[in-house]
């Protein structure tokens, strides 16, 4: 039960705090889980990210779901969901009562644009530090920044980049086993 | 009652058919203005809101639209309709997951996933820099400033999460409300 407990908090706080289309709970998971309790990986963090993502749904809560499995099964996935979405929809609901009133406040529109423009250093400073265990190989690289195109400039879906990245990451293993083979 | 079934059909439909983000928005507007539960200057309102407050944008209108059709009841069957693929597909996908961890195939999988995700947080991120350092087509100069200071906050000094995004809407305050810049 502390464990519910524990992971319903922490996605409280987490919850509290994402701004900018969500990408911040991964800054935010990845400050507490893998910097400061050293729970999980760089990389782990990265998976669940990309299969969070990837699949239907609120990035955000499929990534609270992912990682309260990984930590104490359905129920702490739920806690961590539920966590995530409570502050947010609190937040909404009294917006939603006072929605006039909210629309044109300058004081309310000035935090915001304050809040707006650390949203992407936050996102920066979290990908600077799990960019190293994302690199495995060299092609590794190539991938990145193929993506980054597909995605910046065509507007590909994010489902398609990941399949894409799981298809080009069997082949680039595939290589790396057939020259090593080779080599012997 | 039938109300908050179809308002958690209807989220259920706009949870399982979008991808997050703003892959969402002709869904909720179709779902919504179709059912009279918003209009579509709603609509375009909740879009900023959602932009404005924490939470991602699905799961916020989901909040709005469930309020103002069938009150406290109408949001929280609107957010759970929202969040039904996260507790049924991904769910299982958890378990896959959790259980094919040390899987060999699995981890050639991800040994390509993971740079894709990068390229596309990357991706992502210039998109907010170009959203929110600039205004009427002009590069803003005090956001940029204020933007260069949270970074070497985060990055230099270690400052939480958290405290960056609060330091930044009092920043915000001050620069954009009392001295309007």
């Amino acid at each position: 039960m502390s464990m519910l407990a524990k992971l319903y908090m922490e996605f409280l706080k987490f919850g509290a705090f994402t701004f900018g289309g969500g990408w911040s709970i991964v800054a935010q998971m990845r400050e507490l889980y893998v910097k400061r309790e050293k729970i999980i990986t760089d990389e782990e963090l990265l998976d669940i990210t990309s299969i969070g993502r990837s699949l239907p749904g609120t990035m955000i809560g499929n990534i609270a779901m992912f990682f309260g499995h990984r930590m104490a099964g359905f129920l702490g996935g739920l806690a961590c969901m539920f966590g995530m979405i409570t502050v947010p929809m609190i937040i909404l609901i009294v917006i939603t009562s006072f929605y006039t009133a909210f629309q044109n406040n300058i004081w309310v529109a000035s935090a915001m644009k304050g809040i707006r423009t650390a949203v992407a250093p936050v996102i920066l400073s979290a990908l600077m530090g799990m960019i190293k265990s994302a690199f495995k190989l060299p092609p590794c690289y190539v991938i990145a920044a193929a993506m980054f195109g597909l995605y910046f400039f065509l507007r590909m879906s994010p489902v398609w980049l990941v399949v894409i990245g799981a298809v080009l990451g069997l082949l680039i293993c595939e290589y790396y086993e057939r020259k090593g083979e080779d080599s012997k | 009652m039938i109300l908050l079934l179809e308002l958690f059909w209807s989220f259920v439909k706009i949870g399982f058919t979008s991808f997050g983000g703003l892959s969402m928005i002709p869904l909720i507007s179709a779902e919504m203005i179709s059912h009279g539960w918003m209009t579509a200057h709603e609509v375009s309102d909740i879009v900023a809101i959602a932009e404005m407050t924490p939470g991602p944008l699905g799961l916020n209108c989901a909040t709005f639209a469930g309020m103002r059709a069938a009150g406290l009841a109408g949001a929280f069957v609107a957010n759970m309709g929202a969040l039904s693929p996260t507790y049924t597909l991904c769910a299982v996908a958890a378990v896959f997951f959790d259980h094919f961890r040390d899987n060999k195939r699995l981890g050639e999988i991800m040994t390509g996933v993971r740079p894709a995700c990068v390229g596309m947080v990357a991706g992502v991120i210039v998109d907010l820099v170009l959203v929110n350092y600039v205004e009427a087509g002009n590069i803003h100069v005090p956001s940029v400033i204020l933007g260069v200071v949270d970074l070497v906050l985060l990055l230099k000094f270690h400052m939480s999460i958290p405290k960056v995004l609060m330091l930044s809407a009092v920043a915000g305050i001050i620069l954009f409300g009392v001295m309007g810049l």
